[in-house]
């Protein structure tokens, strides 16, 4: 049902976008990615084997809404389904101090990276720490955000502050957190998100930014046995999680045709988790503990002749990527870790329009208990096609 | 003591008395506000001379020029793509946005639906009218309206300020004219379609471009095409802006023996240009001296 409707919408939208007049119709643009992927980790049953995946989509439907707001949409298609990626109102004039209120379901403005969409990225594949603390598709939630800018005349600082529901945060403890009975509490117990972004331009040809990022709020609430007796009842307990990140990006941009772009981004994490350490009468004794765990990432990208780029990023993370959510794992997990290497080489034949991306990706895992686990080595190919109206680069 | 002074100092230095802040998205644009504006505005510009002004990447050192600025200049045919971004950023609900184009002879204004596959062309008329003069003395009357509605006070200031610049201006137009006539009925290839105003008031021949399309990088077949084209044509000139890349037009030059001229279409972006007499003078002197 729900696919169909995705799909009747998609169909008006199009026909609007005939019948309706050029000037007042809003920015429609198509993105299409196509990844091949072919797996090198040893002893993995498709190693060697050329993977064409299901080409992904994104339709973007952008534009004013009145001369105050804007209004954006991203259905996306992954994987064989339709899902709302974005959709969000942005009320970006006319509000006392300057601000700015952005309502509905986006990418939260945690780090530089995060708000900008995958397609947009010089290589494939999110950072460790994102897939670990936020979850596969990163920091998208539901809520409102206040944008402010504070008044320093020289640079360009502003202030965010959101309220979210939190399902991004709960990717940890479950796959489809929204669909799950431990979601019951989002919206009782929003998350809080905060960030202080500084640009400084520090010639006509180099501008650096840099942030300070918080988040928190409670990441799940669950029912403890707290004296190892089967008979003795639950307590609930919330478990509480505190975010704070530190990002920056500098860009050397000599001229139209070269640019090089370093960015990195890191996480505190102090969380409280969920512990069976001891055995009691029946069953194991559940506590709650406190943890403190982190992540980084850093990036080198150098564009040249317009037209090609290559870059190395390199990638640290508590928690093993790729693992299943659970009370013990992914951003509850402070006894393992994944270090990841990427490479790529990109070829951007006509701006905006046309990407072809060769990109390597290395992952090393470590685990406390001395577990051994091959290095995983994945090669893809990609191409990206854009189609329709493309905004302006953002820094 | 001292101290007190010379924080009183930088805070009454960091006050503006100028009764108009304007942003101008080009320099072209920003030397003509400063001329009949003079110390009645305080203008700043975002695109320097040496940036493609089609693409501008979006930052916030940008937003903050604008934040305060009452009105924005802008060369308008959809040429500033990147405004309505930067705008938004400043959170300036009070800025005015002047287009320049309004009262422009457009040319090259597509009369069929176009699409991607024809480059990047721009649905509303080609913008690159900047660089004829009579279009410019066009620009500048807009700009003396847009100050004198926004600083009614000044109004006779602005206008004896904008005679004196157009009495130059003329001067200019006049020099202008008399070198370019023995350049009249050259044949050039340029490199992206930007110079169609330029050519028309100066009788220039626009014998082909290095782009296959507006807006689309050379490609080898093209560029053979184009070798073919000054061979048979005995073109002896490629004019390019100097912030695209050489490459394709000097590959061309190693073949055909054809001079590339690159020179600024702004200013600020090259040593020595910093207004638009000097600017023109020099295209002017390469395009005269080369034919």
């Amino acid at each position: 049902m729900h696919k169909y409707i995705i799909v009747t919408s998609l169909l008006l939208i199009s026909f609007l976008n005939i019948k309706a007049q050029s000037n007042v119709n809003p920015d429609i643009s198509l993105i299409g990615t196509f990844n091949s992927t072919m797996d090198f980790t040893k002893g993995s049953p498709e190693k060697g084997k050329l993977n064409f995946e299901m080409p992904e989509m994104e339709l973007f439907v952008d534009g004013y809404l009145n001369p105050y707001a804007r209004a954006t949409g991203n259905i996306a298609y992954e994987n064989g389904e339709f899902s709302v990626e974005e959709l969000y109102a942005n009320i970006v004039r006319g509000l006392p101090l300057d601000a700015q209120i952005k309502a509905g379901k986006y990418l939260v403005g945690f780090g530089q990276l995060n708000i900008v969409h995958p397609h947009a990225w010089a290589f494939i594949g999110r950072p460790l720490f994102h897939q670990i603390y936020f979850g596969p598709e990163g920091f998208n939630d539901i809520g409102f955000n206040f944008s402010f800018i504070v008044p320093t005349e020289t640079f360009y600082t502003n202030l965010d502050l959101g309220i979210f529901k939190g399902d991004a945060i709960g990717n940890s403890e479950l796959e489809e957190p929204t669909q799950e009975e431990i979601a019951n509490h989002r919206g009782r117990s929003p998350i809080f998100v905060g960030r202080l972004g500084t640009f400084f331009s520090l010639s006509d040809y180099s501008n650096l930014g840099v942030g300070l990022d918080g988040s928190y709020g409670v990441h799940a609430k669950v029912d403890i046995n707290t004296s190892g007796d089967t008979t003795a009842a639950l307590v609930n307990k919330s478990l509480n999680y505190a975010y704070v990140g530190l990002d920056f990006k500098y860009k050397y941009r000599p001229d139209d045709y070269t640019a090089l772009t370093i960015q990195g981004e890191g996480i505190f994490n102090h969380r409280d988790v969920m512990r069976a350490d001891n055995f009691g009468i029946n069953s194991p004794v559940q506590e709650i503990k406190t943890i403190n765990t982190y992540g980084v990432f850093i990036s080198i990208d150098y564009l040249f002749e317009k037209m090609y780029d290559f870059g190395l990023k390199y990638d640290y993370t508590n928690g093993i990527v790729g693992d299943e959510p659970g009370y013990n794992t992914l951003s509850n997990d402070d006894q393992n870790s994944t270090q990841g290497l990427t490479a790529w080489f990109g070829y951007y034949p006509i701006e905006h329009t046309l990407a072809f991306r060769l990109n390597v990706g290395n992952l090393f895992y470590h685990y406390a208990d001395g577990t051994s686990r091959d290095n995983s080595t994945l090669v893809t190919l990609q191409m990206i096609f854009s189609l329709g109206p493309h905004k302006a680069h953002p820094f | 003591m001292k101290k007190l002074l010379i924080s009183i100092l930088i805070i009454t230095s960091s006050i503006s008395f100028a009764n108009v802040k304007a942003v101008a998205t080009l320099t072209i644009i920003y030397d003509l506000v400063k001329n009949i504006g003079k110390d009645k505005v305080e203008v700043n510009y975002l695109c320097r001379g040496n940036q493609d002004p089609h693409f501008l990447e979006v930052m916030p050192s940008y937003m903050l020029k604008l934040r305060n600025a009452d009105l924005v200049f802008e060369i308008g045919l959809d040429l500033e793509k990147w405004l309505p971004q930067l705008i938004d950023g400043s959170r300036n609900n009070n800025i005015q946005i002047v287009d320049l184009s309004q009262d422009i002879e457009k040319k090259e204004v597509p009369t069929t639906k176009m699409d991607a596959r024809y480059g990047d062309v721009h649905p509303y008329g080609n913008p690159h009218y900047y660089l004829d003069p009579l279009d410019v003395k066009i620009m500048a009357k807009e700009v003396l309206d847009a100050l004198s509605t926004q600083d009614p006070g000044n109004a006779i200031y602005y206008e004896k300020n904008y005679n004196d610049y157009m009495k130059l201006f003329d001067a200019k137009i006049t020099e202008w004219g008399k070198k370019m006539a023995k350049a009249k009925g050259t044949p050039i290839v340029f490199f992206h379609s930007s110079w169609v105003y330029f050519a028309e008031q100066y009788g220039i021949k626009i014998a082909g471009y290095v782009e296959p399309k507006p807006g689309i990088p050379p490609t080898p077949s093209h560029n053979a095409e184009v070798i073919n084209l000054i061979k048979k044509g005995g073109i002896k000139l490629i004019v390019m802006e100097n912030y695209y890349s050489d490459a394709a037009p000097n590959q061309i030059a190693q073949i055909t023996g054809v001079k590339v001229l690159k020179v600024p279409v702004g200013l600020y972006g090259t040593e020595g240009i910093d207004s638009y007499f000097k600017m023109m003078d020099y295209i002017v002197d390469q395009i005269v001296s080369n034919s």
